[in-house]
């Protein structure tokens, strides 16, 4: 379970997140939409402890992150627009690196399983990742999740800059992850991706919540004009 | 946790091409260094060793003369080579190495190293000592500037401290395993090191093995205390660049500029006497009494009224023994008063001048560690001290045992007694010098450990303090 209660995050005057609650249950995708500069990234930061709030409060898993952003991230797997690993080491080497990090420790046929079910070639475990594509480095990502066995999901921007069987192929991964109870916050441009793939959309707009949407409810054209009535309103 | 940090900083440092080349220059240059120096302590070790015996040869062949004649032709002796003066030459060069003992006067140690080379040794000389002292540091910071200002910039800092990392787990980590890839490099130079010891005949003289492994700790210090602050300014710089910037002027400073700074500070502080004046005034003081007041003749003449008082007689004709030979005795024991008190004074003086340098290491480690590692390699001022004191003892005895002859020799010519030859002189042994034991070289290397200490412990608390700052962005 991922919370925000009435977040604020200020930068000198700009106000970057504002009053800001959210609440994603296990298996929920929750895609936050929004223009640059309004406030996606902030939101993942604060939920990831690596920025402070001036007010209000985040918790994962319940576990309080302003509190004990240490503890709270052990329940956090966190995937950026560009996963970034150690291009000397391998795929599975990567895995093996971070996993042990995130407190899971596995053995290499276990590594090379979860790489597999994140979609990345056999051939491709056990060659060093300075040569991987960047589909292919966030299917690593996407393998980290599955080996640390996250309780939230935390995505900022992951397909951009994919191509569209990528994309396809990493929208599939998450429904997955969804599937096994994991709460997912994805911050993306991509509304085609995020009628795809979330069970809920919010849309943001200067660090405020100006809308909050079940994707069964609203069609991709409509998603659309939503978004665009909110931007010019 | 931390060793998993660990496993994974050696391997990509080893994995690294640019670090296996440096590490690679870095060895060699240190084995080829240690190699040189091994020849040249044999070599001067031979070359010394061939000269006391030409030099006994001389001594005992002059012929015959008396006892007075043979002070004045005297003799030469060779300060050995300390065995770690493989690793440090320290002051060597620039101390000398053949001390004249004659009678009359306490010379000091001529014929400097440093007066035979060329005017390349200004930009210094190629030791085990130096390639620690400057190359190792140099390579500590082509290592570890990026260590974590790097992984900021490419992303991976983010995505590992998301992970639930501590960031001292993490600083903590990186230092263990940055450290082992150094020691990898390090060992076998230590290694051949040791070996080379070993392979020296009389490398234990003095503790050579205590020592070394005292060296061993001070450098250990040394290069743990460099790699937290570069790891700390890894962690506070915001770009990998900076952090490289940052960390040259900073070994440019301290390799550079601080030992030059330093030295001029030390002669600003405490100026060395000039050799002219020095040397003024101890003939001065030989002629006229340490207080300046008390002329040689009138102490010798109450000297005399004495032994005659002493001994009941009224003419120097009459007393049992050459008189001539007692008055030796006596000048050379008030001569001796004045050399203690004006060498004592210089060296004093010197080695507060090397306190100065070695505190100063507070601001610089390098001048901390030149002093320990000199110490305990024994080629710093206090081991020249402690040679020349035993080369003026040598001479001293070795000037009594003349003039007690010449006391107890009917003077022929009236004056320096009777002629001597080679049972003379072959009572006077051959100059043996035993290097002092661990416990002085320690003694004089505690300023230098105790500098080096702070600044690991500084460095070391600095960098866990700055760790739980680290920022991902």
């Amino acid at each position: 379970m991922l919370e925000t209660l009435k977040l604020t995050k200020r930068f000198h005057s700009r106000v970057a997140v504002n009053q800001l609650s959210l609440s994603i249950k296990p298996g929920e995708v929750f895609a936050l939409l929004g223009p640059n500069g309004a406030g996606k990234t902030t939101t993942i930061n604060l939920l990831l402890g690596f920025l402070t709030p001036d007010e209000g409060e985040t918790r994962v898993n319940g576990a309080s992150v302003t509190a004990d952003p240490i503890a709270a991230r052990r329940h956090i797997a966190y995937i950026p627009e560009q996963v970034m690993l150690y291009p000397r080491f391998t795929g599975v080497e990567n895995l093996d690196y971070f996993s042990t990090l995130g407190g899971r420790r596995h053995t290499r046929e276990e590594l090379l399983q979860l790489l597999k079910k994140a979609g990345l070639p056999a051939e491709a475990a056990d060659r060093r990742v300075g040569t991987y594509s960047k589909g292919m480095r966030q299917k690593v990502g996407i393998a980290l999740a599955l080996a640390t066995e996250a309780k939230a999901l935390l995505l900022d921007e992951p397909t951009s800059g994919l191509d569209p069987a990528a994309s396809h192929e990493f929208s599939l991964l998450l429904r997955k992850l969804a599937g096994q109870g994991v709460a997912i916050l994805m911050a993306t441009h991509d509304l085609f991706r995020a009628r795809e793939d979330a069970t809920r959309i919010g849309i943001l707009l200067d660090g405020k919540l100006a809308g909050d949407y079940a994707t069964n409810d609203i069609k991709h054209v409509d998603l659309e004009k939503l978004y665009l009535k909110h931007l010019r309103a | 946790m931390i060793l998993a940090i660990a496993r994974k900083e050696f391997l990509d440092a080893w994995r690294d091409g640019r670090f296996r080349i440096a590490a690679a220059v870095v060895l060699v240059l240190l084995g080829v260094a240690l190699l040189l120096a091994w020849q040249q302590v044999q070599r001067t070790r031979a070359e010394h060793n061939a000269a006391a015996a030409l030099e006994r040869e001389n001594w005992l062949n002059q012929g015959e003369k008396n006892s007075h004649s043979a002070g004045h032709y005297g003799v030469y002796v060779f300060k050995p080579l300390a065995p770690l003066a493989v690793f440090d030459r320290g002051l060597e060069p620039f101390v000398g190495t053949t001390v004249f003992l004659e009678a009359h006067r306490q010379n000091q140690a001529a014929f400097l190293p440093a007066q035979d080379a060329t005017a390349m040794r200004r930009f210094g000389e190629l030791t085990a000592a130096t390639g620690l002292q400057l190359l190792v540091p140099l390579l500590i910071v082509l290592l570890t500037f990026g260590a974590l200002a790097g992984e900021r910039e490419r992303g991976t800092l983010r995505q590992v401290l998301s992970l639930g990392v501590r960031p001292r787990d993490l600083v903590l980590g990186k230092a263990l395993g940055l450290g082992a890839a150094l020691a990898v490099l390090l060992l076998p130079a230590a290694g051949c090191g040791a070996l080379a010891l070993a392979q020296l005949p009389g490398g234990d003289a003095g503790g050579g093995w205590i020592r070394l492994a005292w060296m061993g700790a001070a450098y250990a210090l040394y290069l743990a205390a460099i790699l937290a602050v570069c790891l700390a300014v890894s962690a506070i710089a915001s770009t990998a660049r900076a952090a490289l910037a940052i960390l040259l002027v900073c070994w440019a400073a301290n390799a550079v500029l601080a030992p030059r700074l330093a030295s001029d500070f030390a002669q600003r502080l405490l100026p060395t006497p000039k050799l002219v004046d020095f040397e003024t005034a101890m003939n001065k003081a030989v002629q006229e009494g340490l207080d300046g007041h008390n002329p040689r003749n009138d102490r010798l003449q109450a000297f005399a009224q004495a032994t005659l008082k002493k001994h009941g007689k009224t003419r120097i004709e009459e007393l049992p023994f050459n008189f001539n030979g007692l008055v030796m005795l006596e000048s050379e024991r008030m001569a001796n008063e004045v050399f203690d008190h004006h060498f004592g004074k210089l060296w004093d003086h010197l080695e507060a001048q090397d306190r100065t340098v070695t505190w100063t290491g507070l601001i610089a480690p390098l001048l901390g560690l030149r002093s320990a590692s000199m110490a305990l390699a024994g080629t710093d001022f206090t081991h020249h001290r402690h040679f020349s004191v035993a080369a003026e003892q040598h001479r001293r005895d070795f000037v009594r045992v003349l003039n007690e002859d010449m006391m107890n020799t009917p003077a022929a010519d009236g004056h320096h007694g009777g002629v001597a030859g080679r049972a003379l002189w072959e009572k006077l042994p051959a100059f043996r010098y035993d290097p002092p034991p661990p416990a002085h070289a320690l003694r004089a290397a505690t300023p230098g450990l105790l500098v080096l200490f702070l600044w690991a412990a500084g460095a070391w608390t600095a960098l866990l303090l700055v760790a739980p700052r680290l920022k991902p962005n």
